[in-house]
């Protein structure tokens, strides 16, 4: 039984803090919409309302794979990287003679998420930017298909580097937990997870509640500079109390949480830009309120990898 | 024993497979339940179709439906005769019409089946054909409405798959696809092929463009 599900994190308080905290505020917002419905029932909650009970199971979804195994969260965590790589390969345009050079960033996967498991951190930070880099250009070569190869091969890696290489960083953050600290490798993922979501909230919500000046109204009319810096600023200060999730100071969390409230908004803005390219308004459908499963982790593809590198150097 | 792999063939090892590795979205089909006799009418561009439509039927039924295929294609050798109609329940049938061996000819054994009780997936463009275009579809399903005008059509309209696992090629590439049901209509005693044609053509159209 032990074998299959470790409970050490319930004797875990850091943890539990954070489990309590998550579960509070859906308490709380799913209160207060439905509390705020019944006071003004002309006020239009359907899309917050939706939006809200997605997050319960987002929520409950990531914290079981999270908590109950870690194998099974680096497992669950490749899952995600191939929906999301799914997702963004099929809204893109390609060829018909593509399909086998697709088939193996599939396969790129699996890959990319044994050497995050078997902690080779040399071959994982080269594996997708250098080794498929070179591979996928082959296949399609072979292929023998000159138009449109350029369009093709920028599209595949760029996928590629996003929905794997990015998340997968995810993934090594629990290959790093120390032997004497079992649990810090899911503390760190806890955190990276939790901030960059509450952020893309808080960015929302400043915008909403302040939001006067666009800051890319040709890409994102619902980006404001005063949505921007309120999410900075609630996200550091947000970050900072959450610092004993992390090996790092409160001082050196803040920093982090400062960066990492940029990419998430960074990486926010390059997907909206992708969709509006393509003329779409979601990624896909698959989650109710909140659109395809890369309208939720844009910004987490991003943050992953600034959130790990900032760490690995101050603190490993 | 055919029932129970059918049952549970499609309705969870096919069905998980085709949402979690595809990345089919399925569209709720238990009104089906409701009629009695049904043909299912779809557009067509991969061997992913029929294995979406079978399992999206609801499986208390699923023994009960019959997709019609291509003698020449899937009934080469009499194993692959078996087995397709062993595991996908298949009514083969010839792809021209027969009028010396009326036993033989594909519009009646199309009306003999449904006497037999059974109901039908018609794919009317006749063949996959390129990805993602449709075909001029062709009349054997408005011949078969009209001599049993009280069984209802059912359209459904595929995206995707052409994509996922095209003719060319038999490798599956995941591509995210989805299927959408049109509700069941029934056909006036009165409508030519033409304008049965004509219609199904519509219900195509306006399943194309729905979201």
């Amino acid at each position: 039984m032990d074998k299959y599900f470790h409970f050490d994190f319930l004797s875990d308080g850091e943890l539990m803090a954070v489990v309590y905290v998550i579960f509070g505020i859906l308490i709380f917002a799913s209160t207060l919409f439905f509390v705020v419905g019944k006071v003004r029932p002309k006020a239009n909650l359907v899309e917050l309302k939706s939006r809200t009970r997605s997050w319960w199971i987002m929520a409950s979804l990531v914290l079981t794979a999270v908590l109950i195994n870690t194998t099974l969260c680096y497992i669950a965590l490749a899952f995600l990287s191939f929906m999301a790589f799914r997702e963004l390969y099929s809204v893109l345009d390609f060829r018909e003679a593509d399909r086998r050079a697709v088939f193996w960033g599939y396969l790129a996967i699996p890959v990319q998420y044994y050497l995050a498991y078997i902690k080779w951190y040399g071959a994982f930070i080269i594996f997708i930017p250098v080794v498929m880099f070179l591979v996928l250009p082959l296949r399609m070569v072979l292929k023998g298909e000159t138009k449109g190869i350029i369009k093709s091969m920028s599209s595949l890696q760029w996928i590629l580097m996003l929905t794997v290489f990015g998340l997968s960083h995810m993934a090594y953050l629990l290959s790093l937990s120390p032997v004497e600290e079992p649990l810090l490798g899911k503390k760190m993922l806890l955190f990276l997870v939790f901030l960059t979501e509450i952020n893309d909230v808080m960015q929302f919500t400043w915008g909403k509640l302040l939001g006067k000046h666009k800051i890319v109204p040709k890409v994102s009319p619902n980006k404001t500079w005063e949505g921007f810096i309120g999410g900075i600023v609630s996200t550091t200060i947000i970050g900072y109390f959450l610092a004993f999730l992390t090996p790092l100071t409160s001082m050196q969390v803040a920093f982090v949480s400062f960066f990492l409230a940029c990419s998430g908004f960074i990486g926010d803005i390059v997907m909206s830009s992708v969709k509006r390219d393509i003329g779409i308004k979601d990624m896909g459908s698959s989650i109710p309120g909140h659109g395809g499963i890369l309208d939720r982790i844009d910004s987490l593809a991003y943050t992953a990898p600034v959130f790990f590198h900032l760490v690995y150097y101050m603190a490993f | 024993m055919q029932r129970l792999i059918l049952r549970y063939g499609y309705g969870y090892a096919m069905r998980t497979f085709l949402r979690m590795f595809v990345g089919v979205r399925f569209d709720n089909a238990r009104f089906l339940l409701d009629e009695k006799q049904f043909i299912i009418v779809a557009n067509h561009n991969s061997h992913l179709d029929t294995m979406t439509i079978m399992s999206s039927i609801p499986r208390r039924i699923l023994h009960k439906v019959k997709p019609v295929a291509a003698a020449d294609h899937f009934g080469k050798t009499s194993w692959s005769t078996k087995l397709s109609n062993y595991f996908v329940n298949t009514l083969l049938i010839q792809r021209k019409r027969d009028k010396d061996n009326p036993q033989n000819d594909p519009v009646n054994r199309m009306v003999k089946a449904l006497d037999d009780g059974y109901s039908l997936i018609l794919f009317p463009e006749g063949t996959r054909g390129e990805p993602e275009i449709q075909q001029q579809l062709k009349p054997g399903v408005a011949f078969v409405l009209s001599q049993r005008p009280h069984i209802k059509y059912v359209p459904a309209f595929m995206k995707g798959m052409g994509k996922a696992m095209p003719k060319s090629d038999s490798l599956i590439v995941p591509f995210s696809s989805s299927i959408l049901f049109g509700r069941p209509k029934s056909i006036s005693p009165s409508q030519d092929v033409a304008s049965i044609m004509q219609q199904i053509e519509e219900d195509f159209r306006l399943l194309r463009e729905r979201k």
